[in-house]
């Protein structure tokens, strides 16, 4: 188990290099760059602000800085805010993107999974039905379309909840991007759980199970979930780091001053060590997601050893 | 395994809840829109744009920087509230020369820093120092160009000196013109060592990087023979036209004469800032913990993407006037979303274009809380006058001529129909000719049969117009489809001709656009002006390169716009520039259509906020009106003559 652990950890690194290289070769073969707007700049404007930024260095000087930097943890400043490091940045954007998404997985798992077992012990019944029904909607509704709706409904028709904006946690803010962010997470735990349900309720340790004479409800909650559950586990895995590491999407209809807002800005303005910093950071958290539930399989799964 | 019906149950329930948030509330005409009680004593919400930059004046370009550094930190002069024309800011009076190449400011004594420090002409001078260093890389620096050898300094060029003899080269010996008369310095100032020096002949300055000057010998034979054997003096700051005279008057030199200088001054580049408290904390002193302020209000809390919050500042010279404790800045950048917190009442105003179309086509324009004015901008096309059928002018004539502008302004909902290309009515003072107002398609027709494409009988024939070697080419965008397909329509129209439309990548358009090489048309373009004056316009032409994007330039044109730049009787200069401006038009380098309008929203209660035309407001007019019977019935009355109502 360890040594799983400690190889996968060492291969994390040089993946996490080669998505920064890739990303790295990709904003430069982008056309434009950080400080050129609509309106063209004086070319000695512009040689100023490349002499500022290092921008006239050979590739590999500029390649051997960044990569320098990130092996050290650094990810240097950020070129359109000029005060600000990316590590500055993730420290404020992350708690924020990280407050909505874990909430949003919470709900997400909690709601799931109860839908999805309670429709798969219920098959074919109205419960059923409905409950898939609910989550193919969820599936089938973009966030983009869901988040105006709820806005429309709660804050513009109703004056309950506020329409955007970040105002701490916790708030009421929080409400409408949370619901927003979940819907699709949570539909898709349902069929997920519902389909490991079926399956696992079907096999033979469940039959053993109820054969020594165990309650419904000791054979569901010790026997069933624990094998019904492995696939949400290995979706849910990956879910969660791209539900913290910022939502471009809801951040954006909600306002929220999240990772994933200065992301898509950051792109946008061709901000690179921004684009770096982000990248890197959410590949990291992707691979050490993985890796956990690889390992939470080894506890869940009886048949799965190390 | 979901049965049919209930397939069908989850479509009905899709589509009722997209027909929910399609329609919403409707907007009823001459109505207000959304929640209407303001907030709790003097605090303005205001959603200023996407995230700043920076909150260092001298170093972001843009207006949602200009919005929140007007509150933090003024200048000499500030924006009128109603006109944007320039009104005593920390400069009491100013003077300038004869032919506006000397400006003086005259500084009030008890303008203070947010800390206490009192402010000097001499901050001033730091300010445009700094804001020249190259090393600072300033993106708007080119805004003090007009300073004498600022472009220089900020460029990291050097004069040529004699070492023999000490002399400087002479600008005049390079470009090989004649000496230019001394000109004659603002009266009743005092005269001083610097501005003996500054007011000698214009040095000649190379660049001090050796590549760059290497080039630019090279291409100049003239220039290696001056600098054989000289020595090269870098520019440095102390070298800048910018002068503290005493401690109270500030004296700008000029290359040349720039009667618009007060427009630039308005500018963010030239607020000012605390020289120790940037000294001390570097990129980091726009950072609440550190900052000191100079304008109505000071910085309180800055989180990015989430508000920035100006609190009073007790030092402001003129503090008892400023209404607003407090005001919250919300960077923004969907639509949607500032509809939707203005209106369920969690912000009070919001900055120009914010309304989507969507929106104003369901009513919300005949809302009376939609601020609808003419802004300082021109929506044009350009016209490929190097080659093609558009050399003609008399072809280029035509085709501005045909078209319905009008027609256009309805179909575009939020522009207004402009014929010439300074906008029409918003420049104080400024009258320029109708231009292309008034459709005229029997005279099109005449000038086409004029430029050969007539039949026998000498009228003109539209088969013989050759359209194939036309294209409307515009950079991808669905409103510069629309009006592209409108236009070619009328153009079907009126003159019997089909152009083809081409829609182009945007960074590759401008590519085009820089080599002339788009057939004819290049559709789409926009200027937004950078101060209150026709030149911001009209300063386009002057060379064939940079912006002006047609290949047009015209000796003649150059001299009359730089005739009316010498003259110092404003009225005189402005009816010289309207003359420049219709020879412009009489050559048709430039199809002008429409000026942009200003379209935002603003709650009743905000009051002393205008639909200037630029949409920057000078916030100490600003107030909270809490008595229901004073709030604004529909856009605020712009032609009283007060500051603010």
């Amino acid at each position: 188990m360890f040594r799983f652990v400690l190889r996968r950890l060492l291969i994390t690194v040089p993946m996490v290099l080669v998505v920064i290289t890739l990303t790295w070769a990709l904003i430069r073969l982008a056309p434009g760059n950080f400080y050129q707007n609509e309106r063209p700049l004086p070319p000695t404007i512009e040689k100023n602000i490349r002499a500022r930024y290092g921008l006239d260095k050979p590739w590999y000087v500029q390649y051997g800085r960044v990569m320098g930097g990130i092996l050290r943890l650094d990810f240097g400043s950020s070129l359109r805010y000029e005060n600000e490091t990316v590590n500055d940045i993730l420290r404020r954007t992350l708690p924020i993107s990280a407050a909505i998404g874990t909430l949003a997985y919470l709900l997400a798992l909690v709601v799931g999974i109860t839908m999805g077992t309670l429709a798969a012990l219920k098959q074919n019944s109205k419960t059923d039905y409905a409950a898939m029904a609910l989550s193919m909607l969820g599936i089938s509704v973009p966030n983009f379309v869901l988040g105006p709706i709820l806005v429309l409904i709660f804050s513009l028709t109703l004056f309950w909840l506020p329409p955007a904006r970040w105002g701490g946690f916790p708030s009421w803010n929080l409400v409408l991007p949370v619901l927003t962010l979940s819907a699709v997470y949570t539909a898709y735990i349902a069929r997920l759980t519902r389909a490991g349900m079926l399956e696992v309720l079907r096999s033979d340790y469940i039959r053993t199970a109820r054969a020594k004479g165990l309650t419904e409800r000791q054979v569901v909650m010790r026997h069933a979930l624990r094998g019904g559950l492995l696939p949400v586990v290995s979706f849910t895995g990956p879910a969660l780091a791209i539900l913290i590491t910022g939502t471009v999407v809801v951040e954006r209809i909600f306002a929220m001053p999240g990772l994933g807002n200065y992301f898509i800005n950051a792109n946008l303005s061709r901000d690179e060590p921004l684009i770096l910093g982000i990248v890197a950071f959410t590949s990291m958290m992707v691979l050490i997601f993985n890796l956990l539930v690889d390992v939470a399989y080894g506890y869940i799964d009886p048949r799965v050893r190390y | 395994m979901i049965g049919i019906k209930t397939a069908r149950l989850l479509t009905l329930i899709v589509a009722a809840s997209l027909l929910l948030s399609a329609c919403g509330q409707p907007i009823k005409k001459g109505e207000f829109f959304g929640k209407l009680t303001p907030p709790d004593g003097q605090v303005l919400r205001y959603i200023s744009g996407s995230e700043p930059e920076s909150l260092d004046p001298q170093m972001s370009s843009g207006q949602p920087e200009a919005r929140v550094a007007i509150a933090m930190f003024e200048g000499l002069l500030e924006y009128h509230p109603k006109t944007l024309e320039p009104i005593p800011g920390i400069a009491e009076r100013w003077a300038n020369n004869s032919d506006a190449s000397e400006f003086v400011f005259f500084l009030r004594h008890n303008a203070r820093f947010s800390n206490g420090d009192p402010i000097t002409a001499r901050d001033f001078v730091y300010t445009m120092r700094r804001g020249l260093r190259p090393e600072l890389a300033s993106r708007v620096a080119f805004m003090a160009w007009d300073i004498k050898y600022a472009q220089a300094f900020n460029e990291g060029d050097a004069f040529v000196r004699d070492p023999k003899t000490g002399r400087f080269v002479l600008l005049s010996e390079a470009a090989g013109g004649e000496q230019p008369s001394a000109k004659t310095g603002v009266e009743g100032v005092a005269d001083t060592e610097f501005n003996r020096l500054i007011h000698e002949p214009e040095r000649l300055t190379v660049p001090g990087d050796e590549k760059d000057r290497a080039k630019k010998i090279k291409s100049d034979s003239k220039l290696a023979q001056l600098i054989a054997g000289k020595e090269l003096v870098p520019v440095e700051a102390k070298d800048i036209g910018v002068e503290a005279v005493d401690d109270y008057t500030l004296r700008f030199v000029l290359r040349s004469p720039t009667p618009y200088f007060l427009g630039l001054a308005q500018h963010q580049f030239f607020r000012v800032i605390h020289e120790k408290t940037v000294e001390r904390y570097g990129v980091n002193w726009t950072k609440p913990e550190n900052i000191v302020c100079s304008g109505t209000h000071m910085l309180a809390e800055h989180k990015p993407y989430n508000q920035i919050v100006v609190v009073r500042n007790p030092y402001y010279w003129d503090a008892e006037n400023v209404h607003l404790d407090k005001i919250i800045f919300y960077p923004l950048e969907e639509q949607t979303t500032m509809m939707n917190l203005y209106k369920a009442g969690e912000v009070d105003a919001t900055y120009n274009h914010t309304v989507p179309a969507s929106w104003l086509k369901a009513g919300l324009r005949y809302a009376k809380d939609y601020m609808d004015a003419p802004e300082n901008g021109t929506q044009y096309w350009q016209l490929n006058t190097t080659k093609g059928p558009t050399a003609d002018k008399r072809v280029r004539k035509a085709l501005a001529m045909s078209i319905d502008r009008k027609a256009l302004e309805n179909f575009r909902v939020v522009s207004k129909a402009n014929g010439g290309f300074v906008p029409s009515g918003i420049l104080p003072g400024y009258q320029g000719p109708p231009g292309f107002i008034t459709p005229d398609v029997e005279g099109a027709k005449r000038l086409l049969a004029e430029a050969g494409y007539k039949d026998a009988s000498g009228k003109y024939d539209p088969s013989k117009f050759p359209a194939k070697e036309l294209e409307i080419t515009y950079n991808t965008s669905e409103s510069n489809r629309q009006v592209g397909e409108f236009i070619q329509a009328q153009w079907k129209q009126n003159l019997g001709i089909t152009i083809g439309l081409h829609s182009v990548e945007t960074k590759t358009y401008f590519g085009m656009r820089a080599r002339l090489d788009y057939k004819g048309i290049g559709a789409g373009a926009g200027w937004s002006g950078d101060y209150m004056d026709p030149y911001t316009y009209l300063g386009l032409f002057m060379t064939a390169g940079g912006d002006n994007g047609t290949g047009w330039y015209d000796p003649v044109y150059v001299k009359m716009v730089n005739d009316a730049n010498r003259e110092a009787d404003q009225a005189k200069r402005y009816a010289m520039l309207a003359k420049a401006e219709e020879y412009l038009l009489d050559n048709a380098p430039v199809i002008p259509l429409l000026k942009p309008a200003t379209s935002w929203m603003k709650k009743p209660y905000v009051k002393g906020m205008y639909p200037n035309p630029g949409t920057l407001h000078a916030w100490k007019f600003v107030y909270i009106e809490h008595d229901p019977s004073k709030w604004d019935q529909g856009m605020p009355d712009m032609t009283t003559p007060g500051l603010a109502d």
